[in-house]
């Protein structure tokens, strides 16, 4: 069997190894690197896909966090306006009863007063008209005769008087 | 992990085979045909059959036999690491697939740019056709990386995408680079310009070749100093060649798996290298948008 040199050119050699790096280049492209790279992209589309959803969510959780502290700040607002406001009322209704007690009380030391006044003025005209029936009778004794009550009231009433008034 | 179907594992087997299968050929054909050598015989492929072609007759030789048998083995390899993939993943082999696309492509970008991302196949496809064929020689078969004309239409394919992203603005611009960066320059130029991929061919062919030569030499050595030292013992024992277990191993290792992984690295390396600097990128950019603005007033 013959060799080759070890150093020499064939041009339909040289061609069959060019043809033969085509082939390789083909065959790398369409059965390897096309469908990895098929899946790489589809990979990558559904991580996107992913990522995009979950900040979707993070982004609407967010807005609803949002939303609630918004709700809780006014809840507290309301409730703080709800107390002031209680406080406020029970402070007035309190102020409105003390002085309607005090009112009252004012009244009945009124009544009272006047009550005692009348009940003075009537034991002063008592007293009176016992000392008058005193002094009739002393008068009486002291004439020895009677006295018509009503022939001297005037007298007897002008010496009540010239004694003192009771008031 | 999912429980495959007996078709998928009968797929799987016959892409395993496929892959197989050529080199155990190759190794076979080897045994058939391969005469028994004596003493230091440096030769080139053998020819198994000529065929008559114009110009030059085409001798079918081991080399040619060889490379087809590494695309064949490409091909199963192919095939077996696409087999299956899904976007959910999982697989080992995916996960293997996904990185060489990965790592090629990352490579293709950050030596040659975004605009020949369609390259990576192209580049993957050099190296392992390189790789492969340099690797053939741990099997005991003919590297046919240590044929020029292997190796040689390889540069010449460079070559010419090498002058085609030249020639992408036009022959005015492509002449023109040849002036660059004087005009006195110009021959030198155009020397340098069909230096590329002869230099590339030898390089690489001359790197496989020598560590062939190289091997077949030292065997040689080793068995004369190995028979000189053992020569007193009687018979066989005098006649074998004692030095030759493990000491060409070293060089082997060297020769064959490290020069060879290396050769097609630098011969990829050099292809991203010499295409993407062949490409007049900023004139070819003002040239697009120019392009775009014209149609943009058309319109």
């Amino acid at each position: 069997m013959q060799n080759l040199e070890v150093i020499s050119l064939n041009l339909w050699q040289i061609l069959i190894s060019l043809a033969n790096l085509i082939i390789i280049f083909i065959i790398l492209k369409k059965l390897m690197y096309g469908p990895v790279r098929d899946v790489l992209a589809k990979r990558q589309a559904i991580l996107d896909g992913k990522y995009r959803e979950a900040d979707e969510a993070k982004r609407s959780a967010e807005e609803s966090r949002a939303l609630w502290q918004e709700k809780l700040e006014g809840a507290k607002d309301e409730a703080e306006r709800m107390i002031k406001d209680a406080a406020s009322t029970a402070e007035r209704r309190g102020d409105k009863i003390i002085a309607d007690a005090k009112e009252r009380a004012d009244g009945i030391i009124r009544r009272a007063e006047s009550e005692a006044e009348l009940e003075k003025k009537k034991a002063a005209e008592g007293v009176k008209r016992e000392i008058v029936d005193v002094s009739a009778a002393l008068a009486e004794k002291m004439l020895e005769r009677e006295i018509r009550k009503e022939d001297h009231r005037a007298l007897i009433d002008s010496f009540i008087s010239e004694i003192g008034d009771v008031k | 992990m999912k429980v495959k179907s007996r078709r998928f594992m009968a797929v799987d087997i016959l892409y395993i085979l496929l892959m197989v299968l050529p080199m155990v050929c190759g190794i076979i054909l080897q045994i058939l045909t391969k005469p028994p050598t004596e003493g230091i015989e440096i030769a080139g492929a053998r020819i198994f059959f000529t065929i008559p072609m114009p110009l030059q007759d085409l001798p079918i030789t081991e080399s040619q036999v060889n490379s087809f048998l590494v695309v064949l083995t490409i091909l199963g390899f192919a095939l077996f690491i696409t087999h299956g993939i899904s976007v959910e993943g999982g697989s080992r082999r995916q996960i293997i697939a996904e990185w060489i696309v990965e790592v090629t492509d990352n490579m293709v970008n950050t030596n040659m740019g975004e605009y020949f991302a369609a390259f990576a196949p192209f580049v993957a496809g050099i190296m392992a056709l390189s790789a492969l064929s340099s690797l053939m020689s741990l099997l005991g078969l003919y590297p046919p990386t240590s044929d020029m004309n292997i190796v040689g239409g390889w540069a010449l394919l460079v070559f010419v995408l090498i002058t085609y992203y030249k020639g992408k603005c036009g022959p005015i611009v492509y002449m023109k680079s040849f002036t660059e960066p004087a005009a006195l320059l110009t021959p030198l130029n155009v020397i340098s310009e069909i230096a590329t991929p002869v230099s590339m061919a030898f390089r690489h062919y001359g790197n496989i070749l020598s560590g062939t030569v190289i091997s077949v030499l030292l065997a040689a050595g080793l068995q004369g100093v190995s028979n000189m030292i053992f020569g007193w013992l009687p018979g066989f024992l005098g006649e074998f060649g004692w030095l030759r277990i493990g000491i060409p191993a070293v060089l082997s290792l060297y020769f064959d798996i490290f020069s060879g992984c290396l050769q097609a690295f630098i011969f990829a390396m050099l292809t991203m290298l010499y295409i993407s600097g062949a490409f007049p990128q900023d004139e070819f950019e003002r040239r697009q948008r120019l392009k775009l603005e014209k149609q943009k007033t058309i319109k």
